[in-house]
């Protein structure tokens, strides 16, 4: 394997991807409370990672993982096959999931807490985004490193 | 105006706005009989008897409640919605990305209503027709993007 087969832009995309997918595990959400029983107060408290919680961006972050690392593990493996989509469609839909991660960072499934990987999650998105914008300049401009 | 507009785009405008109304109507739904209670047929509330009010035998949600999917459907409704909007004012500009975008946010939107219908489903509950028009309403704007992207590349807009 040699990561000089890879441009610069796609080196970030696949970096972003490997991240997103390790900071699915971690604590997206949290919820907790407090009941009172004969003046004794139990609390407790549950962390949800992205896929513990019900909601369909676990399905469509993981197709963004996929779209960004594929390509990238296909020029590693020597089968550099042409995906002329793939920069765009990287840049499209990490795009569209970082806005998707931005709007549960305002809106969270049933007012729960927010959680360090809901934060780390959209910025490992948005370096996808940035790592297939500048893959679509490098693929315009011919560049290969 | 559909003068302008090539068949993939016509296509997936429509699709664009049967979306957009699906995502307003009834997407899953509980009733009584979905939580074990069993009312007999026939069986009526003692005359003076009324229900509170917001109470029912049966429950529907629409897509805007409780989900991401509500916001990517929306954005995927405007994308496939936008060289109809650029047609209807008349705007010159041209967006050469917008048919390969219609057709892949459309391929995943038709994703994630299947998986809201399967793995992403209310613990409790049954699909309601909302939800069906909305995929095949997704179809129509991945099938309009692919089309309208093979009318790019044969030049036949």
């Amino acid at each position: 394997m040699d990561a000089n087969r890879l441009s610069q832009g796609q080196l970030v995309a696949a970096i972003g991807a490997i991240a997103l997918f390790i900071i699915s595990f971690l604590p997206w959400f949290g919820v907790s409370g407090a009941v009172t029983v004969g003046g004794t107060t139990i609390g407790g408290s549950k962390n949800f990672t992205l896929w513990e919680a019900e909601n369909p961006l676990d399905i469509y972050l993981l197709i963004v993982i996929l779209v960004a690392l594929a390509p990238a593990v296909m020029s590693l493996l020597g089968d550099g096959a042409d995906a002329p989509m793939a920069p765009f469609a990287t840049t499209l839909l990490a795009g569209v999931g970082t806005i998707l991660i931005l709007y549960q960072v305002f809106d969270t499934p049933g007012d729960a807490d927010r959680k360090v990987g809901l934060f780390l999650g959209l910025l490992a998105c948005a370096a996808i985004t940035v790592g297939g914008y500048l893959w679509m300049q490098e693929e315009a401009g011919g560049e290969r490193y | 105006m559909s003068g302008r507009l090539s068949q993939g785009q016509i296509i997936a405008a429509v699709g664009a706005v049967v979306l957009l109304v699906a995502m307003f109507l009834p997407w899953w739904g509980v009733s009584a009989s979905d939580l074990g209670v069993h009312v007999p047929s026939g069986a009526q509330l003692p005359p003076g008897v009324n229900l509170p009010s917001g109470v029912s035998a049966s429950h529907t949600e629409n897509v805007w409640k409780g989900s991401t999917l509500d916001i990517y459907l929306l954005i995927t409704a405007v994308v496939a919605l936008l060289p109809a909007l650029m047609a209807l004012t008349d705007s010159a500009e041209e967006f050469s990305f917008v048919s390969a975008a219609t057709f892949l946010l459309g391929v995943i939107a038709v994703i994630l209503i299947l998986a809201f219908m399967t793995v992403d489903f209310p613990p409790v509950g049954t699909t309601k027709y909302g939800c069906w028009l909305g995929g095949l309403a997704s179809i129509a704007i991945a099938f309009g993007g692919f089309r309208s992207m093979q009318e790019e590349v044969a030049g036949e807009i």
